[in-house]
């Protein structure tokens, strides 16, 4: 098996819940314990109340597909193999939304809102992290 | 407010040779637009107290850290006032709006707002752990805002091209734009170019290239007996709302419609008012997300609006005449290019470009993935 070149994530000690999430093929985001909204990327505090406390709470992993790119030139010699491919904006049932990449789809099927689910891909020994496929 | 503005006035414009190759130093361009402005408005370096913006000059040594005190001793003057204004390509457009609040405030006599650019650093892979795993650059958003665009509203890519169509025009009469001797091109020849960030074709994106350019200013009263006749500022305003993507609630509206706004009521002009515009045109849909968030036509419609006529030059408001991003320069901060065109049409001396009795002219900027916005209304007196 060759090794995998593309880049990794490298988490912050704020964002490492996230991914040590992804590893365990969840979606996990800040939930504010004061107001209980939603909010990624991980920050530090709640836009809405200020609070600094919060947990994280498991998403659905299902929405829609809010808007795409098809990349047909690659920002990086370890993207050249997959072109093109499709970087998409996700909008989860819950609201959030997330980059990530769509797979498993012809390219003449992806469409704006067509219903999308997490998919997770453990690329390495130590890292994992979460596509999106046709729902 | 608009009262206030007035008391500053845009004196001196200049920029450098914009090229597709790159090699020359910054320190050597910045030297040579900070001259250049000056001659430009007549005025002696003695009189410039305020700096807006880098000096490449100060990279050594304590200079480092202190590019003003660095400026005062390279060209033999006294800066008194001096600021940054980070907004990407917009540092420079910005820096000129800071620069007539400060002299219209009374805190700077003449400021110099200097703009370099250089060779972009390699293509950086996203910009963290969010976007890098996917193979994105940043501005592959571009292509998931225009594809957002033409879900919502069904705009086309022969609209989005028409946009490119426009500033090659425009470039094609400007023997300063970077494009200009590949001479005007269409639709089609858009259309055929190779898909880059699909819906995007290559001649849907914005130039990379090297230049450089400087804005200075002065009190109106000063003004009065310099080489040109002085462009004023009836109405500016700006806004930071945007950081992260994915939390916007639209991705085909920007800033814009604030800033846009607040710089009409300030000014006290109308849409109508309005002879000539400068919109930051990095990529295809940008213009036409931003006459639309600006009320130049409803929500939805810049599609069929850049196809009317109107932004071209014989229409009722010509569109980034110099050739824009797309087409004449994307060097460092460019919106500083917006703002020196916009003084040039106001003059009277865009030459074969020319829009005839240009008196009110509009600028509106977007710096980075729309993260900035700012929009600026300019009067010849
Ligand atoms: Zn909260």
């Amino acid at each position: 098996m060759t090794q995998y070149q593309k880049p990794l994530p490298e988490p912050s000690s704020l964002t490492q819940p996230f991914w040590d999430g992804v590893k365990q093929h969840k979606l996990l985001v800040q939930k504010c314990s004061s107001c209980s909204k939603l909010r990624h990327t991980p920050k530090p505090l709640c836009p809405h109340c200020l609070s600094q406390e919060f947990t994280w709470a498991p998403l659905s992993g299902q929405g829609q597909l809010y808007s795409y790119t098809v990349m047909h030139r690659s920002p990086a010699p370890s993207f050249d193999g997959d072109l093109p491919y499709v970087v998409a904006l996700v909008e989860l049932k819950e609201g959030i939304r997330m980059i990530s990449n769509l797979v498993h789809c012809p390219l003449d099927k992806v469409r704006v809102g067509m219903p999308v689910k997490v998919v997770y891909e453990d690329v390495t020994k130590e890292a994992s992290i979460f596509k999106f496929a046709p729902a | 407010m608009k009262d206030l503005l007035k008391k500053a006035a845009i004196v001196g414009i200049y920029q450098t040779a914009q090229t597709r190759a790159f090699g020359r130093r910054s320190s050597e361009m910045f030297i040579e637009v900070v001259k250049g402005v000056l001659d430009d408005a007549g005025m002696s370096v003695k009189e410039v107290d305020g700096l807006i913006g880098p000096n490449p000059l100060a990279t050594e040594g304590e200079a480092r850290g202190f590019p003003s005190t660095a400026f005062s001793e390279f060209f033999g003057t006294h800066i008194r006032y001096t600021q940054q204004t980070p907004a990407g390509t917009q540092t420079g457009s910005m820096g000129v709006l800071h620069a007539v609040e400060a002299v219209a405030a009374g805190l700077a006599q003449a400021v110099i707002v200097p703009n370099v650019g250089g060779r972009e650093g390699p293509g950086v892979v996203g910009r963290d752990e969010w976007e890098s795993p996917y193979g994105l650059p940043r501005v592959a958003y571009y292509g998931m805002m225009a594809r957002k665009h033409m879900a919502e509203y069904g705009t086309t890519s022969a609209q989005l091209a028409r946009v490119a169509v426009i500033a090659r025009k425009h470039a094609a009469l400007n023997p300063a734009a970077v494009m200009h001797s590949r001479g005007p091109i269409t639709v089609e020849d858009v259309l055929d170019s190779r898909m880059i960030y699909d819906p995007l074709h290559l001649l849907d994106c914005c130039i990379v290239n090297e230049g450089a350019g400087a804005v200075l200013v002065t009190t109106a009263e000063r003004a009065r007996s310099l080489k040109h006749k002085p462009v004023h500022v009836l109405g500016l305003a700006e806004s930071f709302a945007i950081m992260d993507l994915y939390n916007v609630p639209s991705l085909t509206a920007t800033d814009g419609r604030g800033t846009g706004q607040d710089a009409f009521a300030m000014a006290g002009v109308s849409h109508a008012d309005i002879d000539v515009a400068q919109i930051s045109d990095h990529f295809t849909i940008n213009p036409i997300i931003e006459l639309e968030d600006l009320g130049f036509c409803k929500k939805g419609d810049g599609g069929p609006y850049v196809e009317s006529g109107v932004l071209e030059l014989g229409g009722k408001m010509p569109m980034n005449t110099n050739g824009g991003y797309l087409s004449h320069s994307h060097s460092g901060g460019p919106g500083i290019y917006d703002i020196i065109e916009l003084v040039r049409q106001l003059r009277g001396e865009a030459g074969a470009r020319q829009v005839r009795n240009a008196s009110v002219g509009l600028f509106h900027g977007v710096g980075g993935m729309f993260n900035s916005a700012h929009t600026a209304i300019l009067a010849r007196e």
